[in-house]
């Protein structure tokens, strides 16, 4: 006699593998879950252990990041915008500043520039070690990768905070330059800062890149092709995984990058690994603009632009200024007709186009595993919601 | 397969010669174009009819090759109806249009015809687009709302919805929940 109908029994697939007629269930992540960094939640229809289908929820962080733009002033705005990928700010100080800059057509001295490309590439560096200390966490090195990660962050936002007053959200960058100069001691301590950096990196690629658990659980998983990742969306480290050397300071450069020379690190198989491994790589290479701006940048001169007009008024005009965010391509789209208000400010959020293709990736693969995707991604929901 | 380059000449961010002329050449003549310049971009205007056409051929064309959804962003240019900006990139060609689709103002909830069936990438554009503006996306596979809670039916990105009533959206003043329009 039989208990269970005869479809329903145990169908012999390979050596070790049976399959069972199951029931799929209903499996909800977040929105308050470590794993899913930040506020954002995620449905998920598992089979057994493999994710069959994955409904991304996002919003809980949305604070009208472009209507609150549109009612203030064009430098009252740029509060606003340091908010969005808050492990990055002072890139999204950076993007509002120089597409407000190329609307109205105002200059920026040039000691200036220097400046905000040291800012803005050891902001850069700060994001990635973020992902190196939170995917570590992700994969199963529950703490020593985040200490790695936090000393090097700890002493980048000491130098934030001598530099401009404040850690996270410094609104450093002003339209027509900066804030303030740099303090005496500035160079000499960002080149011991970069020192230190690297030993992070190199204990970091210690610790992970070589660990047979964690190669094992990130090679070969998502992967991902160039034309799978151009149709997504996805930008930034995510596309550079797949091959494809497209990155905004080198294919379309603003400011002064491209008088700076350094690589492109791309990978293979646009697999998680290989995620890490471009990010890995990028610190490194930010590390370098870093110490060509030092050696080459004017010693003395000016920081914010003099001839600034007491109200900025920008009679008409749109642009769509995109830099290269930590994430991939922060681009700001702006309108102007006339007054002191832009008419339309919109974000093109990396994290966010990057996020609408997380369903596609975690098709598939297990639920152990969809959270490893997740991190690999490397999304701020400050900048999803907006 | 798209065909990506190796290595990417750089341009500056500024319109691109001569990209207008090949978009004319390219698109049949009998859709009417309108072009114009930003300060970063060839702008395109078109009305929303055309615009699933002009698009496929700015994707298939092989001097064109736009493969890649940059942006989506609409506007409400109030007494001129509601404008969606649709930004393409080249990755073959290095180039990037702007496209303005200007919608009739007489329509409150403009139709425009999806472009997720050409860029799967288009899929949270449009949904974000359409929840803060109202524009209806034909062929959109699931246009419900994504940033903003599911039942809520305002727009909060048209000019004429108030900045500083959290009162009215929250229901704690008379009246319905929502900004009526």
């Amino acid at each position: 006699m039989t208990i269970w109908p005869e479809e329903a029994i145990v169908r012999h697939r390979g050596e070790t593998e049976f399959d069972f007629d199951t029931v799929d269930m209903t499996v909800n992540v977040g929105p308050q879950h470590p794993a899913t960094h930040g506020v954002f939640r995620m449905l998920l229809t598992v089979d057994g252990e493999v994710v069959v289908d994955c409904e991304p929820y996002i919003g809980y962080l949305h604070r009208g990041l472009e209507k609150l733009s549109e009612n203030a002033d064009y430098r009252q705005a740029m509060g606003w915008w340091d908010r969005t990928d808050y492990l990055a700010g002072l890139n999204c100080e950076g993007a509002w500043c120089m597409a407000v800059e190329k609307l109205a057509g105002i200059e920026v001295p040039e000691r200036a520039e220097y400046i905000r490309v040291i800012m803005m590439e050891l902001s850069r560096i700060n994001s990635h070690f973020m992902f190196f200390g939170a995917f570590g966490a992700d994969v199963g090195s529950f703490g020593t990768s985040f200490t790695y990660a936090w000393r090097e962050r700890e002493r980048i936002y000491d130098l934030f905070e001598e530099v401009a007053g404040d850690r996270m959200f410094p609104t450093y960058f002003r339209i027509g330059g900066v804030t303030m100069d740099l303090p005496e001691n500035f160079e000499a301590r960002c080149r011991w800062l970069l020192g230190s950096i690297r030993q992070g990196l190199e204990d970091l690629d210690g610790l992970l890149t070589g660990n047979e658990v964690f190669v094992e659980r990130c090679r070969g998983l998502s992967p991902v092709t160039p034309e799978q990742a151009i149709n997504w969306g996805l930008t930034g480290p995510l596309l550079r995984a797949t091959g494809i050397p497209w990155d905004i300071r080198k294919v379309e450069p603003y400011s002064i990058y491209d008088r700076l020379k350094f690589e492109i690190p791309v990978g293979t198989q646009g697999d998680v690994f290989d995620r890490w491994m471009v990010r890995l790589a990028e610190a490194y290479q930010s590390t370098k603009i870093i110490e060509q701006c030092l050696d080459e940048m004017p010693k003395k001169g000016l920081v914010l632009n003099p001839n600034l007009p007491k109200t900025l008024r920008i009679d008409s005009g749109e642009v769509y200024f995109r830099t290269e965010g930590t994430k991939g391509e922060y681009s700001v789209y702006l309108m102007a007709r006339g007054g002191n208000k832009p008419y339309r400010a919109k974000l093109r959020s990396p994290s966010f186009c990057n996020l609408s293709a997380l369903r596609e990736m975690v098709i598939g693969n297990y639920v152990a595993d969809a959270i490893i995707i997740l991190g690999s991604l490397d999304i701020v929901l400050g900048e999803v919601d907006k | 397969m798209t065909s990506v380059p190796k290595q990417f000449t750089p341009t500056r961010q500024v319109p691109k010669q001569g990209l207008a002329e090949k978009i004319r050449r390219a698109v049949p003549n009998n859709i009417p174009l309108e072009f114009g310049e930003t300060k970063t971009d060839v702008d395109v205007r078109l009305k929303p009819e055309h615009l699933l056409e002009v698009v496929r051929v700015l994707k298939e064309h092989r001097d064109l090759a736009f493969d890649f959804l940059r942006n989506m962003a609409g506007v409400d240019m109030q007494e001129q109806g509601l404008h969606l900006k649709i930004h393409l990139y080249s990755f073959k060609h290095n180039h990037t249009v702007q496209l303005t689709v200007e919608c009739p103002p007489e329509e409150d909830h403009p139709h425009v015809p999806s472009l997720t069936s050409l860029y799967r990438a288009a899929d949270w554009h449009e949904r974000e687009a359409a929840e803060m503006f109202g524009f209806i996306f034909d062929g959109h596979p699931n246009l419900k709302n994504l940033l903003l809670e599911e039942d809520l039916h305002i727009h909060p990105l048209l000019k004429a919805h108030p900045l500083q009533e959290p009162e009215i959206l929250q229901g704690i003043e008379e009246g319905p929940p929502g900004f009526p329009f």
